[in-house]
């Protein structure tokens, strides 16, 4: 092993209750895969080589939310090993869609769903790593976008900070030149609402932006809703907060009531932790 | 039209349209036009008279834009989409430069401008105005936007004027329509059949003659002087109260309507994407994974975004209402500080593409209503319906012209980096270019690294042929700059800004307080100061810092002690160790007086600093007008082309950083500027 | 000259003094006042001990210290020529709140606190012009701490991992 390849960062990529597509966005980084695999020594990626380490992890990529009592321990165990932690995806940076039982009375839904409910051992929410740990740097998404995640390699490469805005995907409509599918079409899209990272490639499509990027900073929520709320019923636009990222603050009331609605009799408020 | 002779007007049947679209293409432009494309009007290019919106409408409203098929062969029937011509003039993404780094040097190449011939097809009177006023921003100088400037030279104009007006059109109440009068190379007027043609430059008069248009008949100008007078007639009683607004508006800074529309407002920064005269933009860095190879590029932004007004210490628009209050004032108000012209030309975008349907017409009458009190008693304004189309303040002829100086990044190796603090260090540059080292005390230097965007350092000395900047390692990009090994090189471009005004401290006693790392744009003029002590009086250095450790510059403190400067020093907090004074650095000036002596004050540090220290030196006798503070803001381009740095009517990296006070007003120190 | 003659001169003469009554100086002077000396290093005032003395610094340097167990004696506030010394004289519950230490050869314009106490209880008008005083002092320091306490020269708080 060269002295260059030798001092390479150790980086592992580890997930918790997720569907993998966030850690499948770094092997869609085809033409990069194999340079960034000649700079960033990955000594734990399960999806693509069965090389494991336990750590230390000078970078740290965590896919999925802790909603099980192991991954609430691992969580931690992985925070002490890590320099770095990078939360990848709207389940590990806001507790991802499974978060909509957070609302709910989760022993009856098991039950609902599993024969043997006992066997399953999951925590009554499903929450961000950010709840338990501290984070270090997060990629938003559902799945992260892959030049998002190639631009944070970089940075860590080169020494410089992400560029990663937090600016709405209204901007990235505009720039790609993509016509308002909310003024012009009278979609309820969240773009307004939402961090930037993808593109702008929902309306690219003709389609509303649903958030899976999740709040940007200072959403103004109460805002947009009002504005939907002119020409839809209140159950309309709240079930638009009731996605991937149902649970980061800003969505959390309006997710909560649609919630509610689609179960009465089970709370619409956040159970204490 | 300016300086030609006027051709008579010509007329073309409909048609005949596709000759003039053949002809240009002929010439080797690319058309530009009107297209119908997912319920919008936008512009793309067009090859026939086909790709055109035959019999497509618009209805727009605040928060709304709907197209309606009305089966009229018109073509141009409708006002204005989404986006202009700006995505053509000032595209969304412009590379800007490349920096390369090999086997240990680097290597800084400006991008060489290769813009497409264009030709624009339908441009409205109030589009022509933005570019117009965009010239001014961009290209006007003394530092211009070369890839503007090149797109601009590159695109025809043929105008349309506007026969029938939106909900949301204004153009009437900001003078810039619907008549088209002048920055056009033919202007259209589109009648029943076909196109009143009239000339608007000699590239246009050229482009008749090769079209052999028709001679216009009495009947056509009639028909077209109807069109524009009904599109002018629709927007009487839907504009704003122009007159006079700059002044009412920065008159109600603290208005509550700020908060309560800040309330509604989402801060998505739609309405600056969709303006055409709005042209602030990011740099980014976009290299490969060892930043061996990197391309910086200006990217559309707003000032609505969070990030857009933030400095290693803080955030200096923080709040939706102050970035709603930054945008308004600066489009309707600090624009004619900057530009002699209004920043807003009425088109109306803004309201309609809002997706909240905020309304700037409404917003303006409810924050800066005219002052009814100050109407004549007799005089009743003359009503939208007649007013004379208000002439454009006249561009200059060389508004186009090059810049007055060069702003190349020039390769500098590092000969040395010592520490003056903890966090903060002093890099010696030696430059392969010589003339940037003219260096005035108070300037600064737009440093460049290869794999990240460029970042404003003051210059802390000259001397000996090397420029040496003191760096406080706040960030990842002075992180790895306080890093970098002897012998290796960065970019610099400049000097840049305004410096310290050493002439008006001439003859006259000079207290200097600095702050913290406010020390190091003072230096140069200590160093000038002793250079010739002999221009001015008496020499006061009062300088605060946070701890006896955080001081810098320690070792020559005392050798301007004995050269004749009066040092006082005091931190924050101390150990019993030190024997000097603990507080704040006002208490340094004290009890001091300098009535009747026409000293000068130059100051920098954190702006309360800078604001208490202002309150103290007045108590002590020294006018606002011989204060002077050196300003920090967000920079990303250091040449006033950005729109980041802009405090009120000023760019503090081409107008500053350095300022009076007085000249500064009641802006200095307020929240949210 | 008497030690309280040369009290009454420097009283006179300084900011805190200025605008007082020739009565009120010579009240002030009698009843508790004197120039004293401070060596470098003599402590003038304890923290949480009882005030015995109020002063105004007529040249030198005193520094007000506390202590912070991890970090040793660290000193907030330097007073000048023409500040106070010992404002918590007149303040209930009297004690010191920093300790006062002469950072170099210091002479003070020094009250017993006590006889001060009694001389502005028997005398309402003494009162009504020294506290305002001690007021303006207090105040001042105030708005420095304030200031101090904004640590606008601080290094960056978030930590900085880009």
């Amino acid at each position: 092993m060269s002295p260059q390849e030798a001092n390479r960062p150790r980086v592992g990529v580890v997930k918790l209750a997720s569907c993998d597509g966030c850690q499948l966005t770094l092997l869609d980084l085809e033409d990069q895969l194999l340079p960034i695999a000649q700079r960033f020594e990955l000594v734990e990626f399960p999806e693509a080589t069965s090389r494991r380490s336990a750590g230390p992890y000078d970078v740290l990529l965590v896919e999925g939310s802790v909603s099980t009592p192991q991954q609430a321990e691992e969580i931690v165990h992985l925070r002490s090993r890590t320099q770095l932690l990078v939360t990848i995806g709207a389940c590990a940076t806001a507790g991802g869609i499974q978060a909509l039982r957070n609302w709910a009375d989760e022993p009856s839904w098991r039950a609902a769903v599993y024969p043997t409910p006992e066997y399953v051992g999951s925590l009554a929410t499903s929450t961000p790593v950010s709840e338990h740990v501290q984070v270090d740097a997060e990629l938003r998404g559902c799945p992260i976008d892959p030049g998002q995640l190639l631009e944070l390699l970089t940075a860590l490469r080169i020494g410089r900070r992400p560029q990663l805005s937090g600016e709405s995907v209204c901007l990235e409509c505009k720039r790609r030149g993509n016509v308002c599918v909310l003024v012009a079409g009278g979609q309820p899209c969240m773009g307004p609402l939402t961090q930037a990272g993808c593109g702008a490639i929902c309306p690219a499509y003709g389609r509303a932006c649903y958030a899976c990027f999740g709040p940007r900073e200072q959403a103004n929520t109460e805002s947009l809703h009002r504005w939907f709320g002119q020409e839809r019923e209140l159950i309309q636009v709240d079930r638009l907060f009731a996605g991937f990222n149902a649970w980061a603050p800003p969505f959390r009331e309006p997710a909560g009531r649609a919630v509610a609605a689609a179960h009465p009799g089970e709370g619409a408020d956040a159970p204490d932790r | 039209m300016i300086g030609i002779a006027p051709a008579p007007p010509g007329y073309l049947p409909r048609s005949e349209l596709d000759r003039l679209i053949a002809i240009l293409r002929d010439e080797g432009r690319t058309v530009i036009g009107p297209i119908a494309r997912d319920g919008a009007i936008v512009y793309d290019e067009v090859t026939s008279t086909s790709d055109l919106p035959a019999g497509w409408t618009d209805d727009q409203a605040p928060g709304r834009y709907r197209l309606s098929q009305t089966g009229s062969p018109r073509l141009f029937d409708f006002t204005v989409g989404p986006q202009g011509w700006k995505r053509y003039t000032q595209p969304p993404r412009v590379p800007t430069g490349t920096a390369v780094r090999e086997d240990g040097s680097v290597r800084f190449e400006a991008a060489v401008p290769d813009p497409p011939r264009l030709a624009f097809l339908g441009v409205r009177a109030c589009e022509i105005a933005a570019m117009l006023v965009q010239d001014r921003a961009l290209a006007a100088g003394p530092f211009v936007d070369d890839d503007y400037r090149a797109r601009r030279a590159a695109a025809l104009v043929i105008a349309v004027q506007c026969t029938r007006a939106g909900s949301t059109c204004f153009c009437t109440s900001m003078g810039t329509g619907p008549e088209v009068t002048e920055g056009h190379d033919l202007v259209l007027t589109e009648l029943d059949d076909g196109f009143l043609v009239e000339v608007g430059s000699q590239e246009g008069a050229r482009l008749m003659q090769t079209l052999e248009t028709d001679p216009a008949l009495d009947t056509h100008r009639a028909a077209a002087a109807a069109g524009v007078a009904s599109a002018r007639a629709t927007m009487a009683g839907q504009g704003v109260a122009a007159e006079g607004l700059p002044a009412r508006l920065m008159d109600r800074l603290d208005s509550p309507r700020w908060i309560e529309v800040a309330d509604r407002c989402l801060a998505c920064a739609n309405c600056t994407m969709v303006c055409p005269t709005c042209f602030c933009t990011s740099v980014g860095a976009v290299s490969d994974l060892d930043g061996m190879v990197s391309t910086t590029e200006r990217h559309w932004d707003s000032c609505f975004n969070g990030d857009f007004a933030k400095v290693a210490g803080g955030n200096f628009r923080p709040r939706r209402q102050d970035r709603y209050r930054q945008w308004l004032t600066h489009k309707f108000a600090t624009w004619h500080d900057q530009f002699g012209t209004s920043g807003c030309v009425g088109c109306g975008r803004c309201i309609t593409w809002c997706p909240v349907g905020i309304d700037v017409r409404e917003e303006l009458a409810a924050i800066a209503p005219p002052y009814e009190a100050q109407l004549p008693p007799v005089a009743r304004p003359p009503s939208l319906d007649n007013l004379v189309p208000l002439p454009l303040i006249s561009v200059p002829p060389n508004v186009l012209a090059p810049a007055e100086r060069e702003v190349d990044t020039i390769v500098a190796a590092v000969v040395g980096v010592g520490s003056e603090t903890i966090d903060t260090f002093t890099l010696r540059l030696e430059p392969r270019d010589h003339a940037i080292l003219d260096v005035s005390p108070g300037q600064f230097v737009m440093v460049h690294q290869p794999g990240f965007s460029p970042i404003p350092i003051s210059v802390s000395r000259v001397a000996d042929g090397l420029l040496w900047l003191t760096i406080r390692a706040a960030g990842p990009a002075t992180q790895a700059l306080v890093r970098v090994e002897p012998g290796a090189e960065v970019g610099l471009r400049g000097p840049l800004g305004e410096g310290w005004p050493l002439e008006r401290a001439m003859g006259r006693d000079v207290v200097i307080v600095a702050g913290g790392i406010g020390l190091a744009p003072l230096r140069p003029v200590i160093d000038e100061l002793l250079r010739r002590p002999e221009q001015f009086g008496s020499v006061l250095l009062a300088y605060g810092a946070r701890t006896p450790q955080d001081r810098l510059y320690t070792g020559e403190l005392d050798t301007w002690r004995r050269a004749g400067l009066e040092v006082s020093e005091i931190v924050d907090r101390a150990g019993a160790e030190w024997l000097g004074q603990v507080g704040v650095v006002t208490q340094l000036l004290d009890r001091r007086d300098w009535r009747s002596r026409d000293a000068v004050a130059f100051l920098c540090g954190p702006e309360r600093m800078m604001t208490a220290t202002v309150s103290a030196l007045r108590t002590a006798g020294i006018t606002r007008r011989r204060i002077f503070v050196s300003l920090e803001r967000h920079m990303d381009c250091g040449i006033g082309i950005c729109g980041h740095c802009q405090m009120g009517p000023f760019f503090v990296c081409r107008d500053g950083p350095v300022f009076s006070v007085s000249e500064l007003g009641d802006l200095f120190g307020r929240e949210g500027i | 000259m008497t030690g309280q003659q040369s009290a009454a001169v420097e009283l006179g003469s300084g900011w805190f003094g200025s605008g007082l009554s020739p009565h009120a100086v010579s009240r002030l002077a009698d009843c508790c006042a004197s120039v004293r000396t401070f060596a470098a290093e003599d402590i003038i005032l304890r923290e949480g001990a009882a005030t015995e003395t109020f002063g105004i610094v007529l040249d030198g340097r005193v520094a007000l210290r506390l202590l912070v167990p991890e970090r040793g004696a660290v000193t907030v506030m330097t007073v000048e020529p023409g500040d106070v010394v010992g404002w918590s004289a007149l303040v209930p519950p009297y004690r010191a709140t920093s300790t006062a230490v002469a950072v170099e050869s210091t002479r003070l314009l020094a009250f017993e606190s006590a006889p001060l106490r009694k001389a502005l209880q028997e005398d309402p008008a003494l009162a009504a012009t020294v506290y305002p005083r001690v007021l303006e002092a207090v105040a001042r320091r105030l708005g420095a701490t304030r200031h101090q306490l904004l640590d606008l020269y601080g290094r960056d708080q978030e930590a900085v991992v880009w």
